[in-house]
Parts: structure tokens; C-alpha cells; sequence
């Protein structure tokens, strides 16, 4: 079995989510860049997608066995849970239809705090529903675990890039250094 | 209160109370604050709710306590000690026939996959316990970690003598999010001693039907059922089951043998009303049920009705590469050793980590740990110290074996308490203060003898397993078939599983594979459970596989297919290649470069193969990745590559008595707060590539264990990495410990968020933006 399959057979991905007006979301929508994302939105949905402790382990134990097996899995899981969001994302916003909506915006990007990340969770209850924790440093676990933003909004949006200004790899990253992007 | 409830139970059902959040918000509370603090500032409303499920009928009232640990209590400035103890008050105030002291999850994951240590969660429960002392049984519920369970029911067996209740909360896989299922919760939790067990919340009373009657089928306990009112809207998040269809739905749970029902999230004294009267009519159902011999971790169970490997090989006996992993603490090696075996077919694994020159009590507890990090197979813990024995129960998660007691009193009186206090199984081996009888039939007597005391402590019949022990075939031939008509008698006069380790039986014999497989061949058809082999040998795992093939329980031969039924492996010797060693690295043809390296060592020293071909070839591949000509994969892959070839070296240096391969002495940790360590361990492989020590700390890692690793080993650098932004200011404050303790140290940085900026203005000496630029720092600071 190839690394994916296995990913693939062991893991059981899970995601939550809730509507709120955005006024009921004062402590958790910090930050500018996520004020500007959301300009035009008078409600949101926040959500919380996890590929489980299975993940992890699988990780851990590829790791073990073969570093570039480890490093593969590592990859892989990390791509596994961006296209489950997306999915996820598809789901959730066929709940609302003839809205508008703005693309996914988690904690960390730009200047919206990782500190957020505990009420975040808490008004999801992602802990118990989807078994989501997060550590004392901001860190989601399981460790492949996305928690996002969706902004809705009865007029069409303008059309905004996800540029280097909010990523939090701008400083870092050697795309940018070579003055080139990652899409 | 034990033993009348116990009684109770055979008799009458117990109903316990229904839904405390629900009742809150529908009193009009509002939701976001911390529910335990309402016993101190709105008793009344919680007295209120405890007194409508007492008049329901409820007569177990759950204390508004679930979140009261003091991880989460931490910002109310109130005790755990004062909050349980007015939520006690509140319920005592409704008049219940019993209180039950409620404890959920403590909101942190422990290690692996979070960082709370085991100690530190039985302390946290301990804490809860304690304070909770009035309350007539203690509760854990909705809980999704076996571990933290075992934390729990550990602390409340040590420090109460209530009786324990115990519900998880399954999906509808029949797993809880951290991948528990059913009969390796029963078969833990029961072993552990616990009153009664069941399913709490995640699901409806519908969709618990597989689940509760796998349960029943898996524990002689009396089983709990406590689900939500059906499952909840996406978008109003409201449960849909009214209390009529909810006790209807219900009914089946008490015709499966279920005796204790209640409710959880969406349900209201009318659900308990309902239940109640659904129960009122009827009388518990007396499950006639045989648990069968099986050993568990909390992903898989291990059932033993049919012949099931143990590996061997995780021993030092004999292995000078394990002895002196074991020194070094070299988990790796050790992990890997379980790996290999694991997809060579092991069942099970012996763990065995005595070694005079170290703590084998500190190794065992640190053996078991990483290996359950890692793998789901169940494990066998061999030592003769208990103690050893202990620190591995302690923390196995699961049920496991231990290996072994023997007939003499001392050892029974020593190592069986501890087999039943965890919940083991347990090998005894047929021999006492007087040798190993030379007859079958005084090997059975002194089975018999640990069997009668296994049971006189409470230690089922089927979790004890006889090694009627093998004696090597040169020095006793007559002894081979007494130890197999030892085996047959103990399986089929006594009724109990078998062990044997068989590789002994050819000791001081020529073509000692021949003589094994035969012999284990010969074991199984006289009743052998569970042999103890080493997996890696193919003919001896092929020898199982032919046996459960033509004793018919390998039905339709599938599993004997799956193995053999393909296209024949393709072997590529290396006598046939014509590729050099580093051509091998930089293809990162990891099994090529092993053979290699083997063969590269009938000729050459091992010093010379590291410098003229394995690091001439890294040194390559690195180029390669710095002008852009390959990229990370490649470059790991080369990595791994090379760790093969390395991996022979060392080994090669161990037979041969020659000291290890050491360019310098490296520390690595992921910093304080971060359990990202994938850059780390890349970093890792490669330095140990070029020949550099590295201790590897792990992640997470407290800055007094930085400090103290550098001090011990006097290392001249250490590497530090963060991924997270929080996590910087860990990073810098290491940093100022490493200055102002070990002045004479450097310090390396990297990860996603450092900079080189970043990094000069938290103090370190240096910046590599990945494990090739640390290679060159260490070279440059080891001056090679």
C-alpha cells in the first residue's frame, strides 16, 4: 500500500461548523486584515476541520520507519486536509442559498492572533464534536487540523486575491525572495 | 456500596439524570460562561434542575462538575476543592438516591498526541477525586481518550473506594475520536476493576444500537446507556428526538441486557420520564456471555483464537546494536526494530529492555510509550523486575502481557497482584525453585499451580497463558516432545493458551532455521497459541501461515493468497548491480545503499566509507538542492538513503568492538509549546549522516531539559526549532538559559517562521534555513 492509501484507509476526516452575525463574534474577529476581509459581510460561518489523532500517529510512525516516507506523509496529510476544506467549504455554503461569500480566512493569517484559537473552538464546541484541541500555544491538535473564517454576504464580493500581505510565511519564504509566488 | 450496588444491579435498573446544558439554557442561562461557577452564583436554578430529574424518576443526579479540573477552572480564582464540594451541596439538596461525582475530559490531550503527561493527568482526576470524596461514585463520561481514562480510573481506584462508572463517547464507526474501540475499552476498563461501563453523548439513541450491542457482547459489567435526543441540526444545532421516541428508541438497549440509562445533551426530565416508564414494566436481561481470551491496545484487539506471532526482537539478549541503543537511549533504532517486525507479521511484540548498565525501570515506562506512539500492536512486557514491570503497566494503554511469573510462591505473590491490579494477562512458565521438571507431566502440575493462584487473585482463566518452555535439542533431545506433550495437556486438560519461545530449541545445532521451523511447525499442531519468533525470518512467519492454511482457519486460504498469491517478489541481489554507493544515495535507493554498504565493508573501513563515499554524496545531493537542481524530497530521500548505509556502518562497529563513528556532540529540540518536530528530525537524519552525535531531546522540550542535555553531554552546539510564532519567545528564552549556563555552547536556529533577523535579535549564534545550511554550521564549528 503506498503512503497515500494508507493515509487514505486510516484516517477519518471531520468538520463542524456554525452561523453567527458578525456582531456576536467581537473577541474572536481580532485583527484588521480579518476586519477588511469581512467589510462587506454582515454574518459568517466560523468552522473547524480536523483529519484526526490517526493522522498524527501515521505521521509519527513514517517518520520513524523512513524519513522521506515521514516527510511524504507529512505532505500528503497537509493537502488531505486543504481539499477536505474545500469540500467541507461546499457544503456549508449550499446551506445558504443566493448568498455571497468570501474565501476562507483562519488564525495566524496577517494579523489576526493565534490566540484566538481557544474561544474559536469553545463556540463551536469543536472539542467535543469533532474531538479538536488546541495547546497553550495556539497550536490546533490533532496537528493537521484547519480552523477558518467564511464571510456571507447578500451582495456580490469583490473578487480579492490571497496575497503575500496576509500569508504568514511572507518574511520566510523563498518564493518571494526569488520575487516569485507560490499560485 | 460496592457490592450492594453490584447486587442491585442484578436485579432493578438504574436510572441516572438527563442533560445539565440543555437545562441550563432552557432556565435561560446563558451559554459561553464557565457552567460549573453556577453552583456558586445561581445554586438555586442547578438545585432546580437536579430536583426536576429526581422527580422524573432519575436516581443517580450527576454534580454540575464535568469541566471542574484545574486546567479549566484556572480563571475563576475558586479551588476545584470548593466547586465540587458546592456542587455536591446542590445536588444533596434535591434529595437523590445517590450522587454521582461528574468528571469529563480534562480539555488537554496527553502525549503522544497533545503534551499532558500521564502523571500530570492523574493528578489533575486525583485532585477532582479527592475533593469529591461525599459523593456516593464517581463518574468519567464522555471521554474519547483510553489513556486519559486510565489516568483517571487509576487516580479514583488509588484514592476512593466508590464504585466507578465509565462512558466514551463513540462516532458511528463504533470508535472514539482517537481511534478506541469497543472491546479494547471493555476489555481495559473492565480488567482495570472499574463498576460499569457504556456510551455517553456524540450520538442518538439510533445510532448506538451496533454499538451498545457490541458492548454487551464485550464486557460481563453492567453496561450504561446514556445518548443524546438524536442528533443535532446543522444549523440550529437542536436535537430532534422528543422524550416518547427517545424512551422508544431505548427499548432495544434494555432488551440487549443494558441496566443503567439516562440521557445526555437535548434530553429533559420528560426524556427521564419516558425512560422510566419504558423500564417500569421490566426486568434486566441476564447476558450469558464468555469474554474471550484477547490482549488489546486501545485501536486493536488481539483475539487468541487462532496462533499469533509474538515478535522477539526487541531484546538485547545476544544483539550488541540493541545493547548499545539502549545506552545511547536510541529510540529509534528500538522503534524501528517494531516497525520491521510489524510488517514482517508480528501479532504482538515482546518488550524486553534489561540491561544491567541502565534504569530498565525508567526504559521500560519510555519504551512503552514511544512504541504506543507509534503502533496499535498489543505488547508483551518481559522483565524480572517487577518494578520494570510495573512502570510499563502503569502506562500501557491497553491490555497487555506480562511475561512471566513462575511456579515458585515468591514470584506469584510478587508479579500477580500486579497482573490483576492492571488488568493483564499473564505467561506462566513451568518451572519453579527446583529446575524445569524433566517430565510433561511435572510441567503441567506447576501449570496448574499458577493457574489455581492466578485465579485465587481474581485473574481469569483465560488471561493465563503457559510456556511450557523449550530446551535446545543438542544437550536434551529427549526433552523436545516432553515439552510438547506438556503443551497439548496444558491446552486441552486445563483449558489455557499456550507460549513458547521456540528459536532455543536449535541452539548448538547446525542450520538452526531448519530446526526452528520444523519444531514450530510441530508446536502449533500440538496446540501452540502463541509463538515467540523472530518475524523477520520469512520461513518461520510462513510456517503460521501454512499452519492456519491447513488447520482450516485461514479460511479459503485468503490471508495464505494475500501473501503468496502474487507475482513472485522481484530480488534484486547486489552482486547484480552495477551502481556505486553514492550513486545509490543520490537516487536515494535506500535498500541498494544498505547492501552496499555491506558489501563495500569486506574491503574497506567503516571511517573510510563515511568519508570517501557517504559524505562526498550528501555533500552532492546539497549542492544540488542549493542551486535549485533538486529539491527537498530528493534531498531526504538521499537522506534516508544514506541513514541505510549508516545504519550498517554502526552496525558493523558493534560486532567488530570499534568505537561509534563521532564527529561531535549536536543537541536538537523543537522548543517549548511546539510538537512541529518534522524539520527537526530531517536535521536530524542528516547531521547523523555526516557522522555527528546527535541527542535528540524530542519536541516540546522544557528549557531546563535543554540546559541540563548540554550540560551532561558538554555539547559544543545545540540546534533549536520553532514553527509557530508563539513559539519564538520559548525559543529565546532557551537561548538565555544555554548563555547563562553553558556559555561555552552555540546555538543554531531554524523553522517556517524564523528569519535570520529574527534569529540575531533572540540571541542565537546562528540561522539555517534548512538541514543542509546546519550541516555546514557544524562543520564549521567542529572544524570538519
Amino acid at each position: 500500500m503506498t503512503i497515500s492509501e494508507l493515509l487514505q484507509k486510516s484516517i477519518t476526516p471531520k468538520y463542524c461548523w456554525k452561523y453567527f452575525l458578525k456582531n456576536e463574534l467581537e473577541d474572536i474577529l481580532l485583527g484588521e486584515d480579518i476586519q477588511n476581509h469581512l467589510a462587506q459581510c454582515e454574518a459568517v460561518c466560523l468552522f473547524c476541520a480536523t483529519l484526526g489523532q490517526q493522522a498524527d500517529e501515521l505521521i509519527r510512525r513514517a517518520q520513524v520507519k523512513d524519513i522521506s516516507e515521514g516527510f511524504t506523509a507529512d505532505t500528503l496529510a497537509s493537502n488531505f486536509i486543504e481539499e477536505f476544506c474545500d469540500k467541507a467549504e461546499k457544503e456549508i455554503i449550499s446551506h445558504f442559498p443566493g448568498k455571497y461569500f468570501t474565501w476562507r480566512f483562519s488564525p495566524g493569517y496577517g494579523d489576526m492572533p493565534l490566540s484566538v484559537q481557544g474561544k474559536f473552538l469553545s463556540k463551536l464546541n469543536a472539542e467535543k464534536r469533532i474531538g479538536v484541541h488546541v495547546h497553550e500555544s495556539g497550536l490546533l491538535i490533532p496537528l493537521k487540523s484547519v480552523t477558518a473564517v467564511i464571510g456571507i454576504s447578500e451582495k456580490p464580493l469583490p473578487v480579492k486575491k490571497k496575497g503575500c500581505a496576509i500569508c504568514q510565511l511572507a518574511e520566510s519564504c523563498t518564493y518571494r525572495k526569488k520575487g516569485e509566488h507560490c499560485n | 456500596m460496592n457490592a450492594e450496588l453490584t447486587e442491585t444491579l442484578k436485579q432493578k435498573f438504574l436510572l441516572l439524570d438527563g442533560g445539565m446544558g440543555t437545562m441550563l439554557q432552557n432556565s435561560g442561562l446563558a451559554a459561553g460562561g464557565v457552567p460549573e461557577m453556577l453552583n456558586f452564583t445561581e445554586p438555586e436554578k442547578i438545585i432546580a434542575i437536579h430536583r426536576a430529574y429526581v422527580q422524573a424518576g432519575a436516581q443517580v443526579i450527576y454534580t454540575n462538575t464535568f469541566g471542574a479540573n484545574r486546567l479549566k477552572m484556572a480563571s475563576t480564582h475558586h479551588s476545584v476543592r470548593q466547586i465540587i464540594q458546592a456542587a455536591i451541596a446542590n445536588a444533596k439538596k434535591a434529595e437523590p438516591e445517590y450522587i454521582a461525582l461528574d468528571i469529563g475530559p480534562i480539555g488537554q490531550l496527553l502525549e503522544p498526541s497533545g503534551t499532558l503527561k500521564f502523571e500530570e493527568a492523574y493528578s489533575i482526576f486525583q485532585e477532582q477525586i479527592e475533593a469529591g470524596k461525599d459523593a456516593d461514585m464517581i463518574i468519567f463520561e464522555t471521554m474519547t481518550d483510553l489513556r486519559e481514562v486510565r489516568a483517571g480510573v487509576l487516580a479514583a481506584k488509588e484514592h476512593s473506594d466508590k464504585p466507578i462508572f465509565v462512558t466514551m463517547s463513540m462516532e458511528e464507526n463504533g470508535r472514539t475520536f482517537t481511534g478506541c474501540e469497543i472491546p479494547a475499552m471493555a476489555l481495559t476498563l473492565e480488567g482495570l476493576g472499574v463498576d460499569a461501563i457504556g456510551v455517553n453523548c456524540s450520538l442518538g439513541p439510533e445510532e448506538l444500537v451496533p454499538i451498545v450491542k457490541q458492548l454487551c457482547e464485550w464486557t460481563t459489567l453492567p453496561v450504561i446507556v446514556k445518548p443524546n435526543a438524536g442528533l443535532p441540526d446543522p444549523l440550529t444545532n437542536a436535537y430532534d428526538f422528543d422524550a416518547e421516541k427517545f424512551a422508544k428508541c431505548s427499548e432495544i438497549f434494555a432488551e440487549m441486557g443494558a441496566v443503567i440509562f439516562g440521557g445526555c445533551c437535548g434530553t429533559t426530565p420528560e426524556h427521564i420520564q419516558a425512560l422510566s416508564k419504558m423500564l417500569s414494566g421490566r426486568k434486566p436481561v441476564q447476558r450469558k456471555i464468555t469474554i474471550p481470551a484477547a490482549v488489546c491496545s486501545a485501536n486493536k484487539t488481539v483475539i487468541l483464537n487462532q496462533p499469533r506471532i509474538i515478535g522477539e526482537r526487541i531484546n538485547p539478549t545476544g544483539k550488541k546494536r540493541f545493547k548499545q541503543a539502549l545506552m545511547e537511549k536510541d529510540r529509534n533504532y528500538i522503534l524501528q526494530q517494531a516497525i520491521q517486525q510489524i510488517e514482517a507479521g508480528a501479532d504482538i511484540l515482546d518488550v524486553n529492555v534489561g540491561l544491567p548498565e541502565i534504569d530498565e525501570t525508567e526504559m521500560m515506562k519510555d519504551t512503552v510509550q514511544s512504541l504506543q506512539s507509534i503502533t496499535d500492536t498489543p505488547l508483551q512486557l518481559d522483565s524480572t523486575k517487577p518494578e520494570a514491570l510495573e512502570a510499563g503497566l502503569r502506562v500501557y494503554n491497553g491490555k497487555p502481557i506480562v511475561n512471566s511469573v513462575n511456579g515458585e510462591e515468591e514470584s506469584l505473590n510478587l508479579i500477580l497482584p500486579l497482573v490483576k491490579k492492571y488488568g493483564a494477562a499473564v505467561v506462566g512458565l513451568t518451572l519453579d525453585k527446583n529446575g524445569i521438571p524433566k517430565t510433561a507431566e511435572g510441567r503441567v502440575n506447576i501449570a496448574e499451580r499458577i493457574l489455581e493462584k492466578a485465579l485465587s487473585f481474581g485473574i481469569r482463566r483465560e488471561d493465563v497463558y503457559i510456556d511450557c518452555l523449550t530446551l535446545t535439542a543438542s544437550a536434551e533431545q529427549e526433552g523436545v516432545m516432553q515439552t510438547l506433550n506438556a503443551l497439548h495437556e496444558v491446552k486441552t486438560k486445563l483449558g489455557l493458551k499456550t507460549v513458547l519461545g521456540v528459536s532455543n530449541i536449535s541452539f548448538g545445532l547446525p542450520n538452526r532455521e531448519l530446526v526452528n521451523r520444523n519444531f514450530l511447525a510441530m508446536a502449533l499442531s500440538f496446540g501452540l497459541d502463541l509463538p515467540i519468533i523472530n518475524p523477520n525470518v520469512e520461513s518461520m512467519t510462513a510456517a503460521v501461515r501454512t499452519y492456519k492454511l491447513l488447520a482450516n482457519i485461514d479460511r479459503n486460504a485468503v490471508e495464505f493468497i494475500s501473501h503468496y498469491g502474487g507475482e513472485p517478489k522481484e530480488n534484486i541481489s547486489p552482486e547484480k548491480q552495477e551502481i556505486s554507493l553514492s550513486a545509490a544515495i543520490s537516487s536515494g535507493l535506500k535498500t541498494e545503499a544498505g547492501n552496499l554498504t555491506k558489501l563495500l565493508l569486506q574491503t574497506k573501513e567503516p571511517m573510510q566509507i563515511v568519508n570517501q563515499e557517504l559524505i562526498p554524496a550528501l555533500d552532492e545531493a546539497g549542492v544540488k538542492f542549493e542551486q535549485g537542481k533538486i529539491f527537498l524530497p530528493q534531498l531526504i530521500s538521499s537522506a534516508s538513503a544514506a541513514q541505510s548505509a549508516f545504519e550498517e556502518i554502526k552496525n558493523y562497529l558493534c560486532e567488530h568492538n570499534t568505537e561509534a563513528v563521532n564527529k561531535g556532540m549536536i543537541i536538537l529540540a523543537t522548543v517549548k509549546g511546539d510538537i512541529h518536530d518534522i524539520g527537526k528530525n530531517i536535521v536530524k537524519i542528516l547531521l547523523e549522516n555526516y557522522g555527528y552525535q546527535v541527542i535528540d531531546l524530542g519536541k516540546d522540550v522544557a528549557f531546563e531539559e535543554v540546559v541540563n542535555a548540554t550540560e551532561k553531554y558538554h555539547a559544543p552546539l545545540v540546534g533549536l526549532s520553532a514553527l509557530m510564532t508563539t513559539t519564538l519567545p520559548s525559543m529565546e528564552k532557551t537561548i538565555q538559559l544555554l548563555r547563562k549556563n553553558c556559555p561555552w555552547c552555540k546555538t543554531v536556529v531554524g523553522g517556517a517562521v524564523l528569519t535570520a533577523d529574527y534569529a540575531r535579535q533572540i540571541g542565537a549564534d546562528f540561522y539555517a534555513k534548512d538541514a543542509k545550511e546546519t550541516v555546514d554550521i557544524a562543520k564549521r564549528i567542529f572544524n570538519n
